[in-house]
């Protein structure tokens, strides 16, 4: 199941609109996709899960998908959170 | 798609509502909203909700979600109700869900193509929801 780590950077950590946004671009896909905070996990394509994990600037995250457009799906999604991410590794100031 | 109805004492409320829920879900779910009385007052009108109601079954959406305020906004929703056509009646849902934040999650549920008890769940997860980091 591939997976992918990132590190927010976003001032606002991951706020409603892009936590929108980006669960509308997981809903596309088929596969499973998860999302991982601080030991908690959380259905992508479910704003409220999302939302409740309380990501904060300068968090980890890892993003999980399992299904046959999984690879696809995490490159979407990467692409769609590229103004709020680091990779993971690279602590925002 | 899942339509939703905004109801409030205060019409400014849910203007403004409807313009956080667009940008936050984006502009293919249809809001329709009644606030306020007839001539402007604060208060919540039965021929307003049911009018609101309408223009979202009306304006593409399969069904309507109705989220209201407090107090008697639910005595004229009632009303409003009992104005309806029976066909447009059965494709109408009420939920208590907080209005502010559950308009906003049920509207991303909506925009997703959910079918509506999801849209429903996603509204009345908003009452529990955690705003406030854990730590």
């Amino acid at each position: 199941m591939p997976e992918i780590r990132l590190t927010v950077i976003d001032p606002s950590g991951l706020h409603a609109r892009p936590a929108a946004k980006f669960v509308q671009a997981a809903s596309r896909f088929t596969s499973r996709i998860h999302i991982r905070h601080d030991g908690r996990e959380a259905d992508a394509k479910s704003l409220i899960a999302l939302l409740g994990l309380t990501i904060r600037p300068s968090s980890d995250i890892t993003l999980a998908a399992d299904g046959p457009d999984a690879d696809a799906a995490l490159a979407a999604l990467t692409a769609e959170l590229s103004p709020y991410i680091d990779p993971a590794g690279n602590p925002a100031g | 798609m899942v339509g939703l109805v905004l109801i409030s004492h205060s019409g400014t409320l849910v203007e403004g509502l409807r313009e956080m829920v667009a940008q936050v879900a984006g502009d293919e779910v249809t809001v329709a909203t009644a606030g306020g009385t007839e001539d402007g007052r604060l208060g919540t009108s039965a021929p307003r909700i049911a009018s609101a109601i309408r223009q979202a079954l009306d304006s593409g959406a399969d069904e309507a979600l109705v989220l209201l305020d407090l107090g008697s906004a639910a005595l004229s929703l009632e009303l409003a109700l009992e104005e309806l056509d029976p066909a447009d009646r059965l494709r109408v849902r009420i939920t208590e869900a907080p209005l502010v934040e559950g308009a906003i999650l049920a509207a991303v549920q909506a925009s997703i193509g959910s079918p509506i008890d999801q849209v429903i769940a996603a509204a009345e997860g908003a009452a529990t929801l955690a705003k406030l980091p854990r730590d």
